[in-house]
């Protein structure tokens, strides 16, 4: 897969920045169109049922405490879940990074030997970038969700995470599928759409004998796995094949069963904007007579111990994936996901993939967002992504400060200058003079500013600024009739 | 399998040294998550009455179908049920009354009941519908709760054909999702929460029953009790 100039790059290491994967989206009005009304739809459910439900605050403030308390004890939690999942049957792996959960996967497949693979929908597959390695490595992929059907046979990317193509629409969708599907009379509606997708999946999953998962809550008290999900095809996944292989974050563990009365109210709320999904699935390890036989589950670091030692960013962890924050962003309205540059767009993304990738990469994340707060007020857990957003600005900065190039950067070239003037009261004065005189030149009969040259452009690209008044108020004090006290 | 040892050691090391500050020690734990709030509604107030419309409410608003019947009027009402839907081949778990069968089958011509005393995937697969009791229904969200016992059946039965008819009683629903959670001695190996009919929403946010799952879920819900009769 080339990546071309419409092709969104998802790979933060490759991606271009925030500013520039945002262009493609901000052109296309039908983009935008077909983003705006997914927006809209799931952001009016949501609301009417949040409101609908007395114990909102309640929840979100157990929800909230819950998850701080199980990252805290992560380790603790985590070994009951690997010793209570092993003594049920299943087999639990542990992989650093990336590239070992990647390899530990395709190494299990080939044990299995298996030549296809079905999929349940998976960020964390997503994020270690898991299809194109296994295509590599001669496993044939097939998505089972109906928006990352839509994805793969259209070769798109996902700009949401629970409705990864909400981008695209129903005409689009047509012509993927007949294209694909050799459906040449289909039509565009909904349901003859999603009734193409149930013919084309049936015979896979009746047919295919291994399966890969993710994971919505792992319990450590019964080394239990649970996945929420609407279609169906989870449940397919998780019944017929003989061979399961799930993949889950080291941060989705739950401390006991009982706390999914919490995170099962909150979650299908705020995702999809109804009060239950319409399948949530609960399996233990290995259970005789029923789904598969054979069950590994495979727990991923991948930069998230890192990002737990943290005391300001360690809240990222506490995410469940239910995408309020982008729904209820305004800046994610506008660009879309895959301006994101990473397969976690929005809000959370813009604090979760600087800091998977340990600030290398996506420097631009953290800018992108108004700070207005509307994704902190929306989580479910209460991640207060504004604060996790300033402080990485601030890591950025530090980043920068010391950047040998950073030297000459006109922006840090005027704020060394302006570090100066703010220290002398006379210096200061006479630069708002000289400012005053230098300013009329650009200035407008209308009193304002509307183009400057150089860095200033920064600014009059997509703002007005007014112009300099002709006095200041040190020299209208100054000035001012004595008697007039 | 050294390497991934290796890297359990690596994660469970870098994991301790982040939250060394933080973690509670054995002992210590279990009260730590004691002290967590939990101040949400735990306990129902709606009347029992009220809370059995609400669960029909929240049902029929999933598109699913509901009727009602006592425990006498059980087999003639799943016989009613299936000549409606005009389902011949159907599926039902291990541990059914016969009872329940034996009235369909008299009255209905062409009627074939498949016991899954360990069915294969293609049996099922061709079975048009099913018929199955649940764990616990939750009025709050319309939700069946599935434990999978003898009465549940196996997952994949509930889940092959199109139709599923699903036999509640009054005695089981509840009305928070906590009061669900309280009803569980221990926690289910295995469990499915069905809210309403699978379903889609990801071609231009338009709800598409019946993606995978069934697209027809029908609830009887049995008076076993008098309805004015406190449930624990």
């Amino acid at each position: 897969m080339s990546p071309s100039a419409d092709h969104p790059i998802l790979d933060p290491t490759l991606a271009p920045s925030f500013p520039v994967g945002a262009l493609p989206v901000l052109r296309n009005p039908q983009l935008r169109k077909n983003v705006a009304h997914a927006i809209d739809v799931i952001q009016a459910k949501r609301d009417r049922l949040v409101t609908e439900k007395k114990d909102w605050q309640a929840l979100r403030t157990a929800g909230s405490d819950l998850r701080a308390h199980t990252l805290e004890n992560l380790g603790a939690y985590l070994q009951q879940f690997e010793s209570r999942c092993t003594a049920n049957g299943g087999i639990v792996h542990w992989a650093a990074d990336a590239t070992e959960a990647r390899a530990l996967i395709l190494d299990l497949l080939r044990q299995e030997n298996a030549s296809e693979v079905i999929k349940i929908k998976t960020m964390t597959s997503a994020e270690i970038q898991l299809n194109p390695y296994l295509e590599a490595g001669g496993v044939s992929v097939f998505e089972t969700d109906l928006a990352e059907i839509i994805l793969q046979l259209g070769e798109q990317e996902p700009s949401h995470i629970v409705v990864p193509a909400l981008h695209i629409n129903r005409s689009q969708v047509r012509e993927i599928f007949a294209r694909r599907m050799g459906l040449k009379d289909l039509s565009d509606d909904p349901h003859a759409l999603t009734a193409a997708a149930r013919t084309y999946l049936r015979r896979k999953f009746l047919d295919i004998p291994t399966a890969i998962s993710g994971a919505n809550f792992l319990i450590a008290e019964t080394g239990a796995v649970s996945v929420v999900e609407s279609e169906g095809n989870g449940r397919m996944c998780l019944t017929l094949p003989r061979t399961m292989i799930t993949v889950a974050g080291i941060e989705k563990v739950l401390p006991r069963f009982q706390d999914l009365e919490v995170m099962l109210q909150v979650l299908a709320r705020s995702a999809t904007g109804e009060r239950m999904n319409p399948y949530t699935s609960l399996w233990t390890g290995v259970t005789p007579g029923d789904g598969p036989q054979r069950f590994h589950v495979i727990l991923l670091d991948n930069g998230r111990s890192s990002i737990l030692g943290k005391s300001t960013e360690r809240q990222t962890l506490k995410c469940i994936r239910c995408a309020a924050c982008m729904n209820g962003c305004p800046v994610y309205r506008q660009t879309g996901g895959h301006a994101y540059g990473s397969v976690y767009p929005g809000p959370i993304g813009a604090i979760l993939t600087p800091q998977l990738m340990q600030m290398h990469h996506a420097q631009s994340l953290p800018y992108a967002s108004s700070l207005c707060g509307a994704c902190y007020e929306v989580c479910p857990v209460k991640i207060n992504i504004p604060e996790v957003l300033l402080e990485l600005r601030h890591q950025v900065v530090d980043q920068e400060r010391h950047h040998f190039s950073r030297f000459f950067d006109p922006m840090f070239l005027g704020l060394r200058i302006a570090n100066v003037l703010f220290s002398r009261a006379w210096l200061f004065h006479t630069a708002q003079r000289l400012g005053r005189i230098g300013a009329r030149l650009f200035t407008r009969k209308d009193g304002w500013i509307h183009s400057l040259p150089s860095v200033g452009a920064k600014w009059t690209q997509t703002r007005d600024l007014r112009g300099l008044p002709s006095q200041t108020f040190h020299e209208w004090w100054a000035a001012r009739p004595k008697e007039a006290k | 399998m050294t390497a991934p040892a290796t890297s359990r050691q690596r994660i469970l090391e870098r994991i301790a040294a982040a939250t060394h500050a933080l973690s509670k020690t054995a002992t210590e734990l279990p009260a730590a998550y004691a002290a967590l709030p939990r101040t949400y509604i735990r306990k129902g107030q709606l009347s029992p009455e009220a809370r059995i419309e609400l669960m029909i409410e929240r049902l029929r608003e999933y598109d699913a179908e509901v009727v009602q019947c006592t425990e006498e009027q059980l087999p003639e009402t799943i016989t009613a049920q299936l000549a409606a839907s005009g389902r011949l081949i159907l599926v039902a778990p291990p541990g059914i009354p016969s009872a329940w069968m034996i009235d369909a089958a008299w009255k209905i011509t062409g009627l074939e009941w498949n016991i899954d005393h360990g069915l294969t995937t293609r049996e099922i697969e061709q079975a048009e519908g099913v018929v199955t009791t649940a764990f616990c229904g939750i009025a709050d969200s319309g939700t069946i709760v599935l434990h999978h016992s003898p009465l549940e059946g196996r997952r994949v039965i509930s889940l092959l054909p199109d139709w599923h008819l699903c036999i509640l009683r009054f005695s089981q629903v509840v009305e928070t999702f906590p009061e669900y959670f309280d009803r569980c001695d221990q926690p289910p190996g295995l469990a499915t929460w069905i809210s309403g009919p699978s379903a889609t929403a990801d071609i231009e946010m338009t709800r598409i029953k019946g993606v995978h799952g069934p697209r027809y879920l029908h609830v009887i819900l049995v008076r076993d009790q008098d309805a004015n009769t406190t449930v624990n």
